[in-house]
């Protein structure tokens, strides 16, 4: 569905993807494992079109995202849940949504079914973003993410800083949306449960993707781990 | 004139140049904050708004007020427009670099102002207002009998000024309005707190800073055409806003709208007050000093929040 064939990309002068490739279906959670620094989030800003992508291309389905002006990638049918959650701090939880509702014309139904999926910002509708806790600030971004009605989502390290029982939640929303055929793909700082949720993992180094092996392929070579992640 | 009623007309002077000042600052206040651009040149939109009244009510001549609600209208659309175009041709192309739009936007000061010197020339020129009758303005005093309603010689204004200070507010409660209940408000916050995100949410960012380059311009516009029948319009008179535009959003607080408005009120009334008892250049010299202090002691400004 999401092929990302090649591509190099960069920051003004500096490249940090070096002809990188990966691709995602429906209904599939594909995990970016990597140090830090690696690109991971380099790797969804570029197909969110959000640095320059020098060569290669983006494609979903038969759409080439990389020629697209960036504002125009959302329709598409992605959504971006940015690392460290960015949320539109002074804006209320229903305006941080509302956003998410216009990027595709999504409407009241949409924004009801999402408000039932974290019933705490119900509460907290009119609530400034920047007042939330942690846990419901994750939250809002994924569920203005949601908003969007998305084909593909991509999430960067959602659960980094969270509690245990705030992470099982953001778990259980991934999987849901597996269910519901909408394609995934995750930066995850956590080996373990990348290994449990992910379908395929793909490894990213130096800007690279060196490999990509299935959850279980990569659970009878632990080796693997140790080579890209320096960990066990 | 006693000392009581000679201060309520200095007010009411105050609160005229406060007025136009509020809109001229709140347009330079959201380009801003929200395209994070110093707008160098917009004492010039402001003058072009002048500018382009008295040519519009030149033109115009059946009646006063026909012709000055032309100007309303056209002077705010064609200096938006131009500042539009600038936005295309200038700040996009140099990425709204901090540093360099500065530059390029003294650049345009003087493309602006030359231009106008050659076309409309140096002279300053009248522009007629839509009606302006002169009020009497009563006084209260208190007498051997409590408080008695006086009138004193003259204290007066004209139904033109006190006009100018409602369209003021009737304007800026319009934008507000937009800014705080409308969906193109709600973008244009959304990319002022986070442009990344809101591109990554499918705002069109080029196009809104386009749209804000000319909402600001044309409130500066906008505040100039309200002034031009009490002070004529002249190639020079954008220095005076664009000064007193950044002393108010340094003081409010850099892209606070609420704080620019407050400061206006608080700069424009000092500077109308000093000017009518002492001179128009100790208003400045105090306005300016009090940026100083602000930068000094409260860099964030008197109402903005400190920087994260
Ligand atoms: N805005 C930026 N400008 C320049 N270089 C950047 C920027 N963001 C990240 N980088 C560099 O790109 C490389 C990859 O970063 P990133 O994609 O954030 O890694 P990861 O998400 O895997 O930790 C790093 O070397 C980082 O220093
Ligand atoms: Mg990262």
């Amino acid at each position: 569905m999401l092929v990302v064939d090649n591509i190099d990309a960069a920051y003004d002068q500096v490249q940090v993807l070096f002809s990188l490739s990966l691709s995602v279906k429906r209904g599939e959670i594909l995990c970016l494992l990597g140090r830090n620094g690696a690109g991971k989030t380099t790797t969804l800003k570029s197909i969110m079109g959000l640095v320059s992508v020098q060569k290669g291309s983006i494609k979903l389905d038969d759409q080439v995202l990389s020629d697209l002006q960036p504002h125009k990638i959302p329709a598409a049918g992605i959504a971006y849940v940015p690392q460290g959650r960015r949320l539109f701090a002074e804006l209320s939880v229903k305006q941080n949504m509302d956003i998410g509702l216009m990027a595709r014309g999504a409407g009241a139904d949409t924004f009801e079914s999402v408000l039932e999926m974290f019933p705490r910002l119900k509460e907290r509708l009119k609530q400034r973003a920047e007042t939330l806790s942690g846990g419901e600030q994750q939250m809002l971004a994924m569920a203005r993410a949601l908003c969007m009605k998305p084909r593909i989502i991509l999430l960067d390290e959602p659960t980094e800083g969270l509690q245990p029982s705030m992470i099982s939640l953001i778990r259980d929303v991934i999987l849901k949306l597996k269910q519901e055929n909408v394609a995934v793909i995750l930066v995850e700082q956590h080996v373990d449960s990348a290994m449990k949720m992910a379908d395929r993992v793909a490894f990213i180094e130096h800007g690279r993707n060196p490999e990509t092996m299935t959850g279980e392929q990569l659970q009878q070579n632990p080796a693997t781990i140790r080579k890209y992640l320096g960990v066990e | 004139m006693e000392f009581g009623p000679y201060l309520f007309i200095a007010s009411l002077e105050g609160a005229i140049t406060a007025a136009v000042l509020a809109l001229t600052a709140v347009g330079l206040s959201i380009v801003f904050g929200i395209m994070r651009v110093v707008n160098v040149a917009h004492g010039e939109f402001f003058m072009l708004g002048a500018v382009i009244a008295w040519w519009v009510t030149s033109m115009i001549t059946a009646h006063p007020a026909l012709g000055f609600v032309a100007a309303l209208i056209v002077a705010p659309l064609l200096v938006g427009l131009l500042a539009i175009v600038s936005d295309h041709l200038v700040l996009r192309r140099i990425n709204y670099d901090p540093e360099r739009t500065i530059v390029a936007t003294i650049g345009l000061l003087y493309v602006i102002q030359q231009t106008t010197l050659m076309t409309f020339g140096p002279e300053a020129r009248p522009v007629e207002a839509p009606f302006n009758k002169r009020i009497a303005l009563p006084w209260f005093e208190l007498g051997e009998n409590g408080f008695v309603l006086t009138w004193p010689w003259g204290l007066s204004t004209t139904t033109y000024k006190l006009a100018v200070i409602a369209a003021a507010i009737v304007i800026l409660l319009i934008l507000w309005l937009v800014m705080s209940r409308t969906r193109l408000g709600l973008i244009m916050r959304a990319t002022q707190l986070d442009s990344e995100m809101a591109q990554a949410h499918g705002i069109h960012v080029d196009k809104v800073y386009a749209l804000v380059f000319g909402l600001g311009a044309g409130l500066a516009a906008l505040g100039a055409v309200l002034i031009v029948p009490i002070q004529q319009a002249h190639y020079l008179m954008g220095g005076d806003p664009l000064l007193l535009s950044f002393i108010v959003v340094i003081i409010g607080g850099l892209g606070s709208v609420a704080g620019t408005i407050v400061a206006a009120v608080l700069i424009g009334m000092s500077d109308g007050i000093i000017s009518v008892f002492f001179t128009p250049t100790l208003a400045k010299i105090i306005a300016t000093l009090l940026v100083a202090f602000v930068l000094v002691f409260r860099p964030q400004g008197l109402f903005g929040k400190p920087e994260r």
